[in-house]
């Protein structure tokens, strides 16, 4: 018995965001980080290591930085996902040399090898207890008995089938960082070093000739926690400053969350997506000054306040007013445009009838009085518990509903222009036929000026 | 006396400094004292947008002040589409004459009450609905922000904040705020306050929407066309101007020439109703005028007849 020892129930949920955050913390050592079951992490370092000075010093960083943070911590680095697995989690850990792999696998246990159960327990009834058991033994009866699982496994091991591991993020397509000796935590250094970041960025989207669309700023804090801020621009940017001044806007907004702590020691700059980019020249009469002074206004605003608060109108080919308009993000639409001039033109359909100025967002349910013919506008109405009186009427406009896309049941529209008797100007429809056997019902849309 | 010339001294040049951080036109008492430098021009040589109406735009001074705010009031949310109309109507005709997009900084009170611009009556009200922006902030500050920052980045042509009542958090300090930045950048301000009351405010105009009844159709051989329902009229009435006595107009848009029409004769203030009912008065009440005491309060029941 052991009464210091506290139990509790496990809590799959926290122990996933912790090796989540984990994860993300060794975002640091490479970008291709992959989960692997509750509590192991996969890190492909292919062609990272010299820049933590080697493989042995990368190690023994790694595992030396997570158990300064608590935890007990195994790893290996070897040529294959398989073999690392064994050796960190059955083994002695260290740096595998590629001509050694078969020794060092052969004396770990069959379940080294990431097999379920049942075989295992077969494997060892038959006297199978260490890998090289396996290794002396022919291929083709194993993979009778065993089935072809037993040998992927053990090939994954060695190296001789590829293994790929599943990276938990989008590899970025270019990116830079500053590691920090001393950490920072002034959001005016964050931007400044953001900007920094930026201009050694901008020579690699110059030699390539992109330009950022969606930019990522990574911000590794000091006790290990991530935090990624990103913002897109309405067209592709390459500039630093401008890079780093949608990152103001965006640390702006972020205000609250970003908690500095005691500083953050690495900061990256990832470009996301990325587009051509086209060199303007300045012309004379300003228009490329405004331009770029509106694109940089929706970047601001898409930055501070997300994409979905600017946005534009476009046109669809519909005859139901609510579905003839669409507002699409101003900072995609931009983009969208540019692809569009190339090829077809952008549909555009001006009514013939009048619509009103302002749609509301669902017709609302009104009452109708006093029609002087059946199937006529209303002499008088109440919405919103309000009576109107109305002085004079257009109509009706009728609208068919779209059988295409709607069901049978949906009743077509008679749309009236109504003038109350204080000028006010109300867009009204009847729903349904009159006189079809079912009773009609009103709704008001719209109001013009 | 001589104190006396001091004080004096000391008021024009407070005066003229007044001037100067509103950049209004020198106080006439100033205008005298410099008469050496009226020669220089003390007159505002700001850009005007003219209404093409005579009458009106004299009120105006030569018209709508192009880098400065307007203000568009009106009484209640029922209308909303008069108030959008008049908006939108300046804004197609600033845009006429300056290249460049219109912003509309929605109100989300007014999206669920009155809805939203929607395009094929905005592109029908002679305004190019793809060159309008509709930004839907959640908060007033990000309104005022979004305001501040379409002003300084100078890409629109006009930018049109709506907001609804007399909300606390946009008082004196944040209109004369937007107004400096209106000034520097050269563009104007369309403030569009729903159900509001007057206010004071660094708006160069204030101007009271109602709806009134439209014209009938025109038909090509001049006529009338019996029963129907023709371009919107607004009733305007200059609540805030240089003008001593607000003025009401009715006014006609035309939306294919983009165009105002004058309705009907101008009359006196549509808010004669709140006058005193004795029928001598000459001078204008003083209810009508910005600096009128304010109510306080506002009335929810009249006390009982009995």
């Amino acid at each position: 018995m052991f009464p210091s020892i506290d139990v509790f129930d496990e809590d799959e949920k926290a122990d996933h965001a912790l090796l989540e955050a984990v994860a993300d913390w060794c975002d640091r050592y490479t970008p291709l980080v992959a989960l692997d079951g509750k509590d192991g992490l996969f890190l492909d370092i292919t062609g990272c290591a010299h820049l933590f000075g080697g493989e042995e010093v990368m190690l023994r960083n790694i595992l030396a930085r997570l158990g300064q943070m608590g935890f007990d911590v195994r790893g290996a680095i070897s040529s294959s996902p398989g073999l690392s697995w064994a050796v960190g989690r059955f083994g002695s850990g260290g740096v595998i040399a590629g001509e050694e792999m078969a020794d060092v696998l052969g004396v770990l246990p069959v379940q080294a090898l990431r097999l379920d159960e049942g075989m295992i327990a077969s494997l060892n009834k038959l006297g199978l207890k260490r890998i090289a058991d396996l290794l002396a033994m022919p291929r083709a009866p194993l993979a009778r008995r065993f089935g072809a699982q037993l040998l992927l496994r053990l090939d994954q091991a060695l190296g001789m089938n590829e293994e790929a591991i599943s990276p938990r993020r989008p590899v970025a397509a270019l990116s830079a960082e500053r590691q920090l000796a001393e950490p920072i935590q002034a959001e005016e250094h964050i931007l400044s070093m953001a900007g920094d970041i930026a201009s050694s960025l901008k020579l690699s989207l110059e030699a390539r000739g992109l330009g950022g669309r969606v930019f990522e700023l990574v911000l590794f804090r000091v006790d290990g926690r991530v935090f990624r801020l990103a913002a897109g621009t309405s067209r592709p940017l390459r500039d630093p400053r401008r890079i780093a001044g949608l990152f103001a806007e965006r640390l702006n907004a972020v205000h609250d969350e970003l908690d500095a702590g005691f500083g953050f020691e690495l900061l990256r700059l990832n470009v996301l997506q990325h587009d051509t980019f086209d060199v303007l020249q300045n012309d004379f009469d300003g228009q490329g000054a405004k331009e770029t002074s509106l694109s940089d206004f929706i970047d601001k605003v898409s930055a501070r306040l997300g994409s979905d608060c600017l946005q534009v109108y476009r046109l669809r080919q519909s005859h139901i007013p609510e579905r003839a308009e669409m507002l699409t993000p101003a900072i995609s639409a931009k983009g969208e445009k540019q692809q569009a001039k190339g090829g077809e033109t952008e549909y555009s359909f001006t009514p013939r009838s009048d619509r009103p100025l302002r749609l509301l967002r669902r017709p609302e349910r009104m009452e109708s009085f006093a029609a002087t013919i059946p199937d006529g506008p209303p002499q008088r109405f109440r919405w919103r518990h309000v009576v109107h009186d109305v002085i004079r009427a257009e109509g009706p406009e009728r609208i068919s509903p779209e059988w295409w896309l709607d069901d049978d049941n949906v009743e077509e529209r008679d749309y009236f222009r109504l003038e109350s008797d204080t000028g006010r100007l109300f867009w009204i429809f009847r729903l349904g036929r009159h006189n079809a056997g079912k009773p009609t019902t009103w709704r008001m849309h719209g109001f013009f000026a | 006396m001589a104190g006396n010339a001091t004080a004096q001294d000391a008021i024009f040049t407070l005066r003229e400094q007044i001037a100067k951080m509103e950049g209004k036109a020198l106080p006439a008492a100033v205008a005298a004292g410099q008469a050496d430098l009226a020669a220089r021009g003390t007159q505002d040589q700001r850009a005007r947008l003219p209404f093409g109406i005579p009458v009106f735009d004299e009120a105006l001074e030569g018209g709508l002040i192009l880098d400065a705010i307007t203000e568009v009031r009106s009484l209640s949310m029922y209308d909303a589409g008069a108030a959008t109309g008049f908006a939108l109507s300046l804004a197609s005709s600033v845009e006429a004459r300056e290249s460049g997009p219109v912003l509309w900084i929605a109100d989300s009170l007014l999206a669920c009450e009155s809805g939203v611009p929607y395009v094929s009556g905005i592109a029908r009200f002679g305004v190019d609905p793809t060159a309008v922006f509709h930004a839907s902030p959640r908060k007033l500050d990000d309104a005022l922000w979004l305001a501040e920052a379409a002003l300084t980045s100078g890409a629109f042509a006009a930018t049109i904040l709506e907001i609804h009542g007399n909300p606390k958090a946009f008082g004196l300090t944040e209109s004369r705020r937007l107004n400096l930045r209106a000034k520097a950048a050269g563009r104007p301000l369309l403030l569009l306050r729903h159900a509001g009351e007057e206010e004071a405010s660094s708006a160069s105009f204030r101007l009271l929407v109602k709806p009134a009844p439209a014209l009938r159709r025109r038909l090509p051989d001049g006529t009338m066309l019996g029963g129907s329902i023709g371009h919107p009229v607004f009733q305007l009435t200059l609540e805030k101007s240089r003008n001593p006595a607000p003025l009401s107009f009715l006014l006609e848009w035309n939306p294919h020439d983009r165009q105002f029409h004058l309705a009907a004769e101008p009359g006196p203030s549509a808010l004669s109703w709140q006058r005193p009912a004795h029928p001598g008065t000459q001078l204008s009440a003083s209810a009508d005028r910005q600096d009128r005491p304010q109510a306080l309060g506002a009335v929810v029941a009249f006390e009982r007849a009995s």
